[in-house]
Formats: structure tokens, sequence, C-alpha cells
């Protein structure tokens, strides 16, 4: 579904991403792991056209999508849901869920959409009207998510969304992944710190530093990695 | 003084605040959404006051029907200006360069705007002569002046459509989070550009028809604007930078003060009294009237 081959990103002459190719296929749950600053969030940004490429290429179902801006990406069904969150602040909770309808496919869904949104994050629907920016942390990370999955996406980019939440908060956040997981047929793409719960809810992974793609296998096989228990499972 | 006489002139600066208010949210939405200084807004104002003169003087349209009728063309005309001009200088790049490169370009549009229509069209004052620009409406020992109450009325209602707009429908919602997280809104297949473009014909069009309204009851002459564009930005920068609800309710302080400065200072420091009360304002409350680190539109 997804193959991206040889690319790299630079910001300002600082290589973020060098040569650095992976594949998605249908149906797939993959995540990327690795340290701060490997570039794993540029990787995702640059999926979702948030950046622009300096060598490389994208395709999404055999679609070379590299020179597409953001919205096009978004209108063919990736959905990105950022490092940071990133809700509309001033726009209320159900009008930050309209909007990750936006796109046409999408909006003639959008009573679905909010059904299931607010069945997997019930606190939504008691916030429906207030402003996303009075939400909390964890709230807004959930405001996140539903508003990824309002976009009826094939492709769903998760980036960091235990960034900055409390263990409880974060176990939850990864509880509804998995929950999405098996009540939607959506190929998840997930980008993550942690590395444990990461690669014990994909099916398979990658590991990236500094701007590489150094280890890729399926859970199995990167659980039992000596590389990987050394450097972030702590064994 | 008698309760009466300051009954007036609240009603009266109210009147005027209303035509402000409209002027006002046109650069509040360009601000807001692109975070463009617009410094030609009221240049495209004096073209609305203009437009509105030509149709009734070489048409008979009446200047009130002439505002509303200057809101398509200058839609357009907007849209075309932000096509060619105002993408070189919004988007990707350093935001200080690009600040620069936008206080040049709305500036110079300002100049050009200014001085062609000054060739064109003479600087000779002129005006449009209606019955109620002559006539007020008494309401007990309240006299309001028609012009002034028709503009007031057609401005709030143009406001509270811009408004709906907004906050219940999906482009407007969307232009409102192009204007919060431009990043985020990409990402769900809302194109921040043509978001930009939106806005910038929407505040062109605002601020034409209001310059029609104000038409009915002010001279106009290609210099116009001078005295409206730092009333836009005080109406702004009270309301809470980029706040539409904001500007509005900025826009009718003004009036407000304009109209109860004359009660302590001649006519012509009218604008002195709105530059104390926008001291103070700003002294009290820096985050403007009705600014929030979260509001509501």
């Amino acid at each position: 579904m997804l193959k991206v081959s040889g690319l790299s990103v630079a910001y300002g002459g600082l290589q973020a991403l060098a040569g650095v190719s992976l594949e998605v296929a249908e149906g797939e749950f993959v995540a990327i792991v690795g340290p701060n600053g490997a570039g794993k969030s540029t990787l995702m940004k640059a999926v979702a056209g948030g950046v622009s490429l300096a060598a490389g290429s994208i395709e999404y179902r055999g679609q070379d999508i590299g020179g597409l801006p953001s919205h096009a990406r978004a209108r063919l069904g990736i959905a990105h849901v950022p490092e940071g969150r990133k809700v509309f602040p001033s726009l209320t909770v159900l009008e930050n869920l309209e909007m990750g309808s936006y796109r046409p496919a999408a909006r003639r869904r959008r009573a679905d959409g909010l059904d299931t949104v607010f069945g997997l994050f019930p606190v939504l629907r008691e916030r429906r009207d207030q402003l996303a920016g009075s939400l909390s942390g964890g709230e807004q990370q959930m405001l996140a998510l539903g508003r990824g999955l309002m976009a009826q996406p094939d492709l769903l980019l998760l980036d960091e969304p235990s960034q900055g939440l409390g263990p409880r908060i974060v176990e939850g956040i990864f509880e509804a992944i998995a929950a999405i997981r098996k009540s939607h047929r959506v190929t998840i793409l997930l980008v993550e710190q942690r590395v444990v719960e990461a690669l014990e809810l994909c099916d398979r992974g990658y590991v990236l530093e500094t701007g590489r793609v150094v280890l890729g296998g399926d859970r199995e096989t990167l659980l039992a990695d000596p590389r990987v228990q050394h450097a972030y499972l702590g064994t | 003084m008698p309760l009466g006489d300051l009954v007036q002139y609240v009603v009266t600066g109210l009147l005027v605040g209303g035509v402000y208010a409209l002027m006002s949210i046109g650069l509040a939405l360009i601000f807001g959404v692109m975070k463009v200084v617009n410094f030609a807004q009221g240049d495209f104002m004096m073209l609305g006051m203009y437009l509105t003169y030509f149709l009734a003087v070489g048409y008979g349209v009446d200047p009130l029907l002439g505002a509303l009728l200057t809101i398509p063309p200058f839609f357009v005309l907007g849209l075309l200006v932000h096509r060619t001009l105002l993408v070189r200088v919004t988007g990707g790049g350093n935001p200080q360069r690009l600040m620069d490169a936008q206080l040049i370009l709305t500036l110079g549009l300002s100049l050009i705007i200014t001085n062609a229509t000054t060739m064109i069209l003479t600087p000779m004052p002129r005006g449009i002569q209606t019955a109620y620009a002559t006539q007020a409406f008494a309401v007990g020992p309240i006299l309001m002046n028609q012009a002034r109450s028709y503009a007031f009325l057609m401005a709030l209602v143009l406001a509270g459509l811009v408004y709906v707009f907004l906050t219940r429908t999906d482009v407007g919602k969307a232009l409102r989070a192009a204007a919060d997280e431009p990043e985020a809104a990409g990402y769900q297949g809302i194109d921040v550009r043509a978001m930009h473009g939106l806005a910038f014909g929407v505040g062109i069009a605002l601020v034409a028809a209001a310059g029609g309204l104000l038409a009915t009851y002010h001279p106009i002459e290609p210099t116009v604007a001078v005295n409206f564009i730092v009333l836009m930005f005080v109406a702004v920068v009270l309301g809470g930078l980029g706040s539409i609800p904001g500007a509005f309710a900025g826009g009718l302080v003004i009036g407000l003060v304009q109209s109860l400065t004359l009660l302590v200072l001649p006519f012509q420091l009218q604008n002195a009294g709105v530059f104390i009360a926008f001291l103070l304002v700003l002294y009290l409350r820096p985050q403007g009237l009705f600014g929030q680190r979260l509001r509501a539109v």
C-alpha cells in the first residue's frame, strides 16, 4: 500500500532522513521505533506531505505522491495524527471532529464517524461543545486520534501518540489504538518512543536511528533481537 | 449635562461604530487566517466607496444597494490580488523575511491604489445625495440620522452573515481551522492556500461594502483611507488580534469613544479620545477586550 524508497529529507542543511526505505502492506500495522532525533517524525511528515523531499519517492497504492501537497494526500485517504496533537484550539471538540471528516469521501459518513469516535472516547461526547484548547493533554490526544478516524482513512499515520502523557492515559491511548485496529479495516503506521508498547501492538516494525533504518522485521524477530533488547528494552 | 444629551451621543456613536465594526472584521479575518497585516485595507474601502458612488451617479442605484453590489466584484478582486501577489509572500519561508515582504507589498499596494485613484479621478471630494442622509428618525428626544441607521443595520446583518458562515458551514470552520493550525488543517484535506484566498476575498469584499455604506453619509476622496485604516487597526487590536467578534466590538467601541470625546474635546481631536482609550486598554488588558489564549471564533 505504502512504499517509501531512498527517502531523504534535510532541514536547512541538516540531514534528518538519509535514504530510508520501507513498505507497509494493506491491512498491516507497522511500527517505527527509535530514539529521540532519529527522524521518526520527519518520516511521518514526509509521508503526510508536511515536509518536502530532498531525494527518494513515496508511492501510495501505486501512485507517486511525493510531490502532492498534504491536503491532496489527505483526500486520497491518508490521515495523519501529528506529533504534539495539533488540535484546532479555538474550535470546539465537535468542530474539530467535523474537520477530520472534511474530505468529501468522509463527509458523507460523518454521523457514522461521530458514533465510532464517541463510542471509543465517551469523554469527547461530554465535551463536544468545549473549546479543544481547554482540554487536558490526554483528551487532546483522544481528540487528535478521533479527528484522524473521522477521515475514514485507509492509511492512518500515528506520530508519538503517547508523548507528554501520564502512564495511565498512555495505557488508555494504546488500548484505543488496539480497539481501532480490531474494529476497522485500516492500515496503521505508528511512530513511538515507547518501544515495548509499540512493538507489542504491531505486526511488523522498523528501528530508525540517525535518519537510517537499522533494523526491520516482524514483531517476534524485533522483540527477540539482542540489539533491540539491549538498547530499548533494558535487558 | 442632561442625561438625554449623553444618550444621544451614545446612540450616534454606536450607529457610526457599526460601520467601523464591519470594516474591521474584514481586516481581522485577513490577519486571523493569513497572519498578514493588510495596510491596503483602507484603500479597498475607498474603492468600494467610489464604485458605490458611480453606481449611484451613473445608474441611479441607491448607495445602500450599491454597497451590497460591491461585494461580488471585490470578492473576485481579493482572490486575484491573493493569487497574483500575496501568495508570493505567504506560506513557507523565513518568517521575518516574509513579514518584511508582506509589509512592503501591502504598503506599496496602498500607495499605488491611492495615487492611481488620485490621478484618474482627481483629488476632488465627491458625495452621494440621498434623501435619507439629511433626515432623522426621532425616538422620543433622541435623533438618529437615517443614513447612519440604515448603514448600521446593514453592517449588523452582513457581520451576522459572516459569523454564521464561520460557525455553521464546513468551509467557514475550515477557514478557522486553517487560522488555528495551518499544518494540521492540511492533514485534514483543507487546502490552506485556497483558504487564504477565500479569507482575502471575503475580507476585501467586507471592507468595500463598509465603504459603500460609509458613502451614504461621508465624502469620497482618494485619500479617505488614512482616516479609517488607523481606526480599523485600533479596532482589531482592541478586540484581540484576529478575533472576529472582538473586531466587531472594537469597531463599536471606537464609534462610541469618538462620539463621547466630543463631549469634552473639539471635533478635530475626536481621534485623540480613541487613542487614549486604546492606550488605556493596552495598558490594562494587553490581550485586547476579547483576546484570550483561547477564543471562540
